[in-house]
């Protein structure tokens, strides 16, 4: 721990820390450009000098580039180091247009605050400008070189920290150019942190182009609601329109980057369909009416049938605070009929991690930091984008990562890949707790040798599973793993990814309560005559949507809240419109039992557009807000039990009713989050049969993707330009054997459905599994993902016809 | 001539390449053989560094000093590589001595490779160089076959195999970091340091880089010692002889052996044949684009590495460029600066930006455009240029400003006051 | 010359390539490769540069738009590069280059119509015993003086006929 001078004011900071980090530690912020302290310090842009008067280094040196010693005595107020940062930042706009009125990033420009904090007002240059002609870059980035000041932080980015390899630097001296070998789409899923890390309008975000200054937007710190990640965003909106999201920082979980579906989704909040409005029976209502209405429904049923004919279903969208007063409710409604998920097997998946994950429990920073990782059953790009940065950081850092997954899973990183089938998966958890390989031959029995000697010797070893290929049997089975892998000395770390945002705390109210099958059984049965649907979409989430819709259709009464346009609204009698994670507040469980709070953004309300036609100004004059009447959930449900309480006295009656959530009254928004108390449930003792094909069938595996797939990014257009098409995924061998050629026409038949669509052939994908990505509202909007393998048939689609 | 004794040029015969039969016949690879058969490789480096070379690429570090910091113990890969990217304007000695006598150079290498157990060796040649590209080529196969080369090099147990590497042009990859980053295939921006190369170079091992002038020089210290060595520079401190290459207004403009410490005025008047046109010396800078002028006040100044610093400039590469009266120094400076202006590579703001300004503000003072303002706002990019940039190319560039606004401030005020160039 | 280059060089230097434990050291030579067969690096000279080091174009591009010897856009059958360093200035480059300019009927940049030449500055050639030099192709020439630069031209215009 060295301790320095700076300015005439101590500071003693961690080992290896730069003088730049040490000085801010002192509310002393230095201009730069290329420092960050993700990507480290690169010493190009020369604007951090700082004057070394005494110790160990000494004159006008980059602070960045220097690590702080014992005894530094430092100035960043001398004379000729001002006079030279002044310097730097002549030069840096020598070339720059000056064009901030028309451009985007004014008011958020690193490079304008800098061109003022650095004393440059003066502009001695009178030659030439260089120019440059900017590129198409995709749907979601805008490009406009001229801008640029040469700080390579975006090249960092893309290429050292995210793997991208279709962006970098080009040219030399004075021309060097930050682009594309040639036009089009960014092919990084994390491509929109170009925008966050350019520190001027080179790279702007091209969905919120010319919408709104920084000024004038309502921002406050949230949590990304597209996995069960839980990486910190900040969303901004204006005009009561969510308009963007840019990157938050927690060093816990993401770091300073999120995905592009995290920051391109906001779309769903403006999405035409929206519910905006308490709906009984098709009727407009107020508040007052569609809450007494609900309650005289719900007292009519169960004074009719008994308490146990109501039924309630939350999930892993909506915030604990929600999902816990429907909990309230259901005890206060007197039913013991209360899931908070609509997909039973990732329910109870994700009861398991729950219940057995413990002090074994990995952040993302853990990933970042390992220097072993196995990941089975996980396809991080898919199903939590961030944890493939993670990976990539750690194998950076000289980490060895293995892959066990039936899928093509392609990481930007040197992994290993087992393509195993999802049925052997358990056997391989098996056989690297056991040390086991005779249910393994040649090639298989080497690779996982391998992957157990590389996590027995590793310092610091995380498995990672997937909850939608491992089921809950093998989550239970990856986190033994993790148990016989740890010693008193090295513990192993364990992670589960799991799909909602919630999807952990979801997990535990359930507890050992009863799942959504059972509850779509007592509907179909009779037994169960109402519904409470909780921002849950069964129609859509359920493990059958089939079977989900049959039940639906039994109900007398489904009350459905939600912030989407669901299918499962169409069946409601009564539509409660609930807020969108950035209009309300509340709290997310991720997938390490982390509670991380969200804060309002924005009120709700019909996004202010222009229109043609005359209908601008408008010329109906109303008090009301329009499209301003969805509530919180959490608002909602207390509603419902005739109570209305803050947000704060809900935390506190939660945290005071269940130890588990006692951190949540302290939890403070911006902050790292604080993991759940000890969960203290039993593991769920469930044994579901995989399908196993007999030789020579094909087995359906369906499977999430980056795009298309998740569910609240599925109602956002920003992200219509990358929505996938429709493909199946076949082997090189099974499709030799189907005689089918890339690209070509099948027809699968399942218990699903038959749907006719192409091929993609791989080789590295397992043998004897036709892998199916999910993409919402296409022709294969059937296919639920996370319900194990199941029978299928497939055939040319010419040989049909 | 002179009766100074010849070194690395001593097997030079105009328009002619020294092949293996007539290296072997002159004396060749008695060095390799002595140094493989008689010493250790911790003897190589002493003797190396006992003769006191410096390095010939411009820099002048003491070479056997750099070959002491080498990890030559630790095992696995470790690299030697010859920096052949001879790029800065003035300097052609490397091209001459590899069109005269290619397998000094790979005698050099082999030595210092043992010095410094490097199984590997690479020779980075510039793009302009093929003349010199097609005769190591040849030698090297010479080499290899006579086994000087390869496994077991003369029965000796040591391995060592040399690369040729032909680049594409750009000055930076001079720069040993960046000449790494350019054999790797990475963009040439030079690296931080540390780590220095010898610690992580090529490829992320231990690598040195020497020049080939240096590296020439090599078997005939291990030949002749280090006393014979020093005792052939003229100048107490210096050691051995420098390939001066002229070039300018001179009526010769050849590439010369002399010892170290010839004075400046006898290498013009003696073998440049004095300053062309029968005008008078006005200045010139010493070794490269990067150092700074020298005067007629230096005419008598030995020509070493210390004597040079003293006079407030650099021996650099010794390759001397001469300016007649009648040269603009003005506008002899803004064609140097736009040299570095275009071969910076873009890495760090002063050079890549600072260079532009500085260009701009000469080419207006040349053209009479200039304002008594721009003066001091040369002299303050100067100012904040100098040891502010992230290598020494920006640093290089301030060489011949600093000594324009030192050595001729009255002729850059000289054509703010007129409004043009007085000189044309 | 419509051809990037020959089947046999690209088996050549992909065989070079397998099993080299680093592919891109190889970048340089690839270009310099595709550059001397077809005269300059077209896109698909960069694309199939990647294709041989198992890399992407946006790599290779990278590297290719660094070094000025590189050529990415159409070149005549010579290029001449005339050296405007220091000693070459000092000796008449400038004259030089108006010389070339005037006969060729091109600036910098420009390829002549008869698509013989194209004309370029370059730093120093390390010809400055020689100055004022140029370098045609891979040869350099110094000494310029209207006659040898008259003569030089003859010979490579004749040299590099279509």
């Amino acid at each position: 721990m060295p301790k320095l001078t700076i300015d005439n004011q101590s500071v003693e900071v961690p080992d290896g820390t730069n003088v730049l980090e040490a000085a801010k530690r002192l509310g002393i912020v230095i201009p730069h450009f290329c420092y960050h302290e993700a990507l480290g310090a690169v010493g190009a842009c020369r604007l951090c000098a700082m004057k070394f008067e005494d110790g160990p280094v000494k004159g006008i040196q980059m602070a960045c580039m220097v690590t702080a010693q014992e005894g530094m005595v430092v100035s960043t107020l001398d004379a000729a180091t001002v006079e030279f940062r002044a310097h730097v930042i002549e030069w840096l706009m020598m070339n720059h247009p000056h064009d901030c009125p028309v451009c985007d990033e004014g008011g958020e420009c690193q490079l304008q605050d800098m061109t003022v904090a650095g004393g440059h007002t003066l502009r001695r240059y009178r030659g030439l400008k260089r120019t440059y002609p900017n590129q198409q870059l995709g749907p979601f980035i805008e490009h406009e070189m001229n801008r640029c000041i040469q700080c390579y932080r975006c090249a960092r980015t893309y290429q050292d920290y995210c793997g991208g390899e279709d962006f970098g630097v080009l040219g030399t001296n004075q021309r060097v150019y930050f682009g594309r070998f040639r036009d089009g789409r960014l092919e990084s899923p994390f491509s929109g942190n170009l925008v966050d890390v350019c520190p001027t309008g080179v790279f702007t975000d091209k969905a919120f182009r010319f919408k709104s200054r920084y000024w004038d937007l309502e921002e406050a710190p949230s949590v990304c609601p597209h996995c069960g990640l839980g990486c910190a965003t900040i969303p901004g909106g204006r005009y009561r329109e969510l308009q963007r999201v840019r990157a938050g920082s927690n060093r816990q979980t993401n770091g300073f980057f999120i995905c592009d579906r995290g920051r391109f989704g906001y779309g769903h909040a403006a999405h035409a369909a929206r519910p905006r409005v308490p709906l009984v029976d098709g009727q407009e209502v107020d508040w007052t009416q569609a809450l007494a209405a609900a309650r005289a429904r719900l007292d009519k049923i169960i004074a009719a049938h008994g308490p146990r004919s109501v039924a309630l279903l939350g999930s892993s969208r909506a915030g604990l605070e929600a999902n816990a007063q429907l909990r309230s409710l259901a005890r206060l409604l007197g039913t013991d009929r209360v899931v908070f998920a609509a997909h039973a097997p990732r329910d109870w998946t994700a009861r398991t991690l729950a219940a057995g994950l413990g002090a074994q429990a990995s952040s993302l920073d853990d990933v970042r930091r390992s220097d072993c990782l196995l990941l089975i059953g996980a396809d991080p790009l898919a199903e939590a984008p961030l944890l493939a940065l993670a990976v990539r950081q750690a194998v950076r850092g000289g980490a060895r990562a293995a892959i066990i997954d039936p899928r093509p899973v392609a990481l930007p990183c040197a992994t290993a890949h087992l393509p195993l089938a999802p049925w052997r998966l358990g056997q391989a958890l098996a056989a690297l707790g056991d040390n086991d390989w005779s249910r393994f031959e040649g090639q298989e029995a080497v690779f996982l040798e391998g992957v157990h000697e590389a996590l027995a010797g590793a310092r610091h070893p995380i498995v990672i599973g997937g909850a939608d290929l491992l089921g809950p049997a093998g989550m239970r089975q990856l986190l033994e793993l993790a148990r016989r892998l740890s010693r008193e000395d090295r513990p192993c770390g364990a992670m589960g990814v799991l799909s909602g945002p919630n999807s952990y705390g979801a997990a535990l109210l359930a507890g050992d309560g009863p799942d959504f099958e059972e509850l779509s059984n007592a509907m179909i049965t009779g037994e169960v005559r109402a519904l409470i649907c909780l921002e849950s979409d069964p129609l859509t989430q359920a493990a059958d949507p089939a079977h989900a819709g049959l039940a639906l259709a039994r109900l007398d009464l489904l009350v459905a809240l939600d912030s989407l346009p669901t299918k499962t609204l169409g069946h409601a009698q009564i539509i409660l419109p609930t807020t969108v994670t950035a209009e309300g507040a509340g709290c997310f469980v991720n997938n390490e039992g982390r509670m991380q709070t969200f804060m309002r953004v924005l009120a709700p309300g019909l996004p202010l557009r222009e229109t043609g036609g005359g209908g601008h100004p408008p010329r109906l004059f109303m008090a009301d807000t329009p499209g301003a009447a969805p509530r919180p959930a959490w608002e909602i449900l207390a509603g419902l039990q005739g109570r209305a309480a803050s947000l704060a006295e809900l935390r506190d009656a939660l945290a005071r009713e269940d130890v588990r959530f006692a951190g949540l009254t302290a939890l403070a928004a911006e902050s790292e989050g604080q993991r759940v108390a000890d969960a203290g449930l039993a593991l769920p003792a469930t044994r579901v049969e995989d399908y196993v094909p007999r030789d020579g069938e094909l087995a359906l595996l369906v499977c999430e993707a980056l795009f298309g797939s998740e569910e609240t990014a599925f109602y956002s257009a920003p992200l219509d330009p990358v929505r996938p098409e429709p493909r199946l995924i076949l082997h090189e061998r099974d499709a030799g054997r189907l005689g089918v050629t890339p690209g070509e026409q099948v027809r699968l038949h399942s218990a699903v459905e038959e749907v006719v669509l192409p091929v993609e052939i791989r080789a590295d994908s397992a043998p004897g599994v036709a892998i199916l990505p999910r993409v919402r509202g296409s022709l294969v909007e059937a296919f639920v993902p996370g319900v194990g393998p199941q029978p299928c048939r497939i055939n040319r689609e010419v040989d049909h016809a | 001539m002179s009766g100074y004794p010849r070194v690395l040029f001593k097997n030079r015969r105009p328009g002619e390449t020294l092949f293996l039969d007539d290296y072997l016949a002159a004396g060749g690879y008695a060095g390799l053989r002595k140094a493989l058969k008689t010493m250790t490789p911790a003897e190589v480096t002493a003797t190396v560094k006992a003769a006191g070379l410096r390095g010939r690429g411009g820099a002048g570090f003491v070479t056997g000093l750099k070959w002491s910091f080498f990890p030559a113990d630790q095992p696995g890969e470790k690299y030697l590589v010859c920096n052949g990217d001879e790029m800065e304007p003035g300097t052609y000695k490397d091209r001459q001595l590899l069109l005269a006598d290619p397998h000094q150079l790979i005698e050099g290498m082999l030595i210092a490779a043992y010095a410094l157990q490097a199984p590997v060796g690479y020779i980075f040649l510039r793009y302009a160089y093929e003349d010199c590209a097609r005769n190591v080529e040849r030698a090297l196969g010479e080499a290899r076959r006579a086994g000087f080369l390869g496994t077991n090099i003369l029965g000796s147990g040591f391995s060592c195999e040399l690369h040729l590497h032909r680049s594409a042009g750009r000055y930076i990859l001079g720069e040993e970091t960046a000449l790494l980053n350019g054999l790797e295939g990475r963009r040439p921006n030079p690296r931080s340091k540390p780590p220095f190369p010898a610690q992580k170079g090529l490829f992320g091992k231990p690598t040195t880089v020497n020049n080939v002038e240096t590296l020439a020089n090599v078997p005939h210290i291990i030949v002749h010692g280090a006393d014979w060595y020093q005792g052939l520079a003229l100048t107490e401190k210096g050691a051995g002889t420098k390939l001066f290459g002229l070039s300018g207004h001179l009526n010769h403009t050849p590439c010369v052996e002399l010892p170290l410490g010839v004075p400046l005025g006898e290498i013009i008047s003696d073998h440049g044949g004095g300053v062309w046109q029968g005008r008078n010396f006005k200045a010139c800078l010493p070794g490269g684009a990067s150092t700074p002028f020298l005067t007629r006040a230096h005419w008598d100044l030995p020509m070493d590495f210390d004597t040079l610093a003293a006079a407030h400039s650099r021996l650099g590469t010794a390759c001397v460029t001469v300016f007649d009266e009648g040269t603009c120094m003005v506008a002899a400076t803004l064609n140097l600066n736009r040299f570095f202006q275009r071969e910076s590579c873009g890495w760090c703001t002063p050079c890549r930006d600072g260079l532009a300004m500085v260009s701009w503000l000469l080419e207006k003072i040349e053209s009479g455009r200039g304002t008594p303002d721009d003066i001091p706002m040369l002299q303050d990019q100067l100012r904040n240029i100098s040891g502010r940039s992230f290598c020494a190319l920006a640093e290089g560039a301030m060489g011949p400003v600093e000594a324009l606004l030192r050595l001729f401030m009255d002729e850059v005020e000289d054509h703010v006051k007129k409004g043009r160039c007085p000189f044309n | 010359m419509s051809q990037i280059l020959p089947q046999e060089q690209i088996d050549a230097w992909k065989e070079r390539v397998t099993g080299h434990a680093h592919p891109m050291e190889l970048v340089v030579d690839v270009l310099r490769a595709i550059q001397a067969h077809h005269g300059w690096v077209p896109d698909a000279g960069v694309e199939l540069a990647a294709e041989i080091l198992g890399t992407t174009p946006l790599r290779v591009e990278e590297i290719a738009t660094f070094y000025d010897k590189i050529y990415r856009r159409p070149v005549g059958r010579r290029v001449i590069h005339v050296c405007d360093s220091i000693c070459c200035w000092s000796r008449g480059a400038e004259e030089v280059v108006g010389f070339l300019r005037e006969r060729l009927g091109i600036g910098f940049g420009e390829t002549s119509a008869d698509g013989c030449f194209t004309l370029l500055p370059s730093c120093c050639l390390g010809a400055c015993g020689e100055a004022p030099a140029m370098m045609i192709g891979l040869t350099t020439h110094g000494n310029l003086t209207p006659a040898r630069i008259l003569a030089i031209l003859a010979a490579e215009s004749g040299e590099a006929a279509p």
